[in-house]
């Protein structure tokens, strides 16, 4: 194996770490696997450039980075932004689906309330 | 063919002290048509209000903004049959009395969408600044949008005949209804008409625009009026 530093170590740990966490989470029902899906991804991801120097060391170069800490936290930032994004979009859907259901709801309620008075009065024609 | 059905409808969010006044007012001048309140998540009296004045109201169990009441209202329209549909604010601004005046063209088959405007012919209504020039901005817009002049954008006073309101019911823009909104119904080929009326001072309650949506408005405006310009219409 071949010698890792500080900073490596660091992230793998924590990529590991986290990852644990995450599916733990899943476990205990708290996360759902469509969103743990991400996050395992790119703990692994991470995890795999924090242990294996040679891989980190050739992207590094590859990308033409200053440093190998900078190829892992490019890669954990590029991955908190698609997360945003993907939570921007998933935000977007839930709020109009609320909308919809507002909508629907003060619809039904007031057909509920008028039927419990047994009023037809305003019926769909 | 039986005389067109049409129903006010009338978006209210915390309107208790306002409301009583003008569904008087639409029973006293507009005595034949149909009226609807749809509460936009009050935290007052609105609801009761009212049902007291005898009118149906659809409540929200939250704030979902004018868009959202008026496609509430469409919603209830569309599955009643009714054949036109007039906005009304709750707030006394715009009178009962020119309801004839927005739904004549509507009516005739003049046009699709119908606007009270405050501009078409001078009716004495001066905006602050700072509304005046994003008044000037989106009016300019629509206007390259439509190929014709749309003096009042911004005007919550409006009718819509049963076509519009289909398509509308379930596809609106969600907060307030403006240019956006005019830009897509034409692009859907609706045709759009303007009419002047006179709108008077709010007699109480406040109006829609606080400061932190004074500086959101004009960006979320630009960019849903470029995307209703771009946007397949579906």
């Amino acid at each position: 194996m071949m010698f890792l530093s500080r900073t490596q170590v660091i992230t793998a740990l924590g990529a590991v770490l986290l990852a644990l966490f995450v599916l733990d989470l899943v476990r205990r029902r708290r996360l759902s696997e469509e969103y743990s899906l991400l996050w395992v991804m790119a703990t692994t991801v991470i995890a795999i450039l924090g242990f294996s120097t040679p891989l980190l060391t050739w992207i590094t170069h590859a990308l033409g980075f200053m440093g190998e800490s900078s190829t892992t936290f490019a890669f954990g930032l590029a991955f908190s932004l698609a997360m945003l994004l993907y939570l921007s979009l998933k935000l977007s859907r839930l709020g109009f689906e609320n909308h919809a259901l507002t909508r629907d709801l003060a619809l039904l309620r007031h057909e509920v309330e008028s039927l419990r008075r047994g009023g037809r009065e305003d019926s769909p024609r | 063919m039986n005389a067109p059905r049409v129903l006010v409808v009338v978006p209210a969010h915390n309107e208790e002290d306002s409301l009583p006044a003008i569904l008087t007012e639409l029973r006293e001048k507009a005595p034949g048509v149909d009226v609807l309140v749809v509460d936009d998540g009050s935290r007052d009296g609105t609801s009761r209000a009212a049902r007291e004045a005898g009118v149906p109201v659809l409540r929200h169990p939250v704030n979902l903004g004018v868009g959202g009441a008026l496609q509430t209202g469409f919603q209830w329209a569309v599955e009643r049959g009714y054949d036109v549909a007039v906005q009304l604010d709750a707030d006394g601004q715009h009178d009962p009395a020119y309801l004839s005046v927005v739904l004549a063209p509507v009516l005739a088959g003049r046009c699709d969408v119908s606007i009270g405007s405050r501009f078409v012919s001078s009716t004495g209504y001066r905006a602050p600044l700072n509304r005046r020039l994003g008044m000037l901005l989106f009016s300019g817009i629509v206007r390259l949008a439509l190929g014709r002049p749309i003096s009042d954008t911004t005007s919550g006073f409006r009718a819509y005949n049963r076509a519009v309101m289909r398509v509308c019911q379930y596809d609106f823009p969600k907060d307030f209804p403006d240019a956006p909104l005019l830009i897509a119904l034409a692009r859907r080929g609706f045709r759009l008409d303007e009419v002047p009326v006179v709108m008077r001072e709010r007699q109480a309650g406040r109006s829609f625009y606080t400061l932190g949506k004074q500086l959101y408005y004009p960006y979320k405006n630009l960019l849903a009026s470029l995307m209703a310009l771009i946007r397949k219409p579906a």
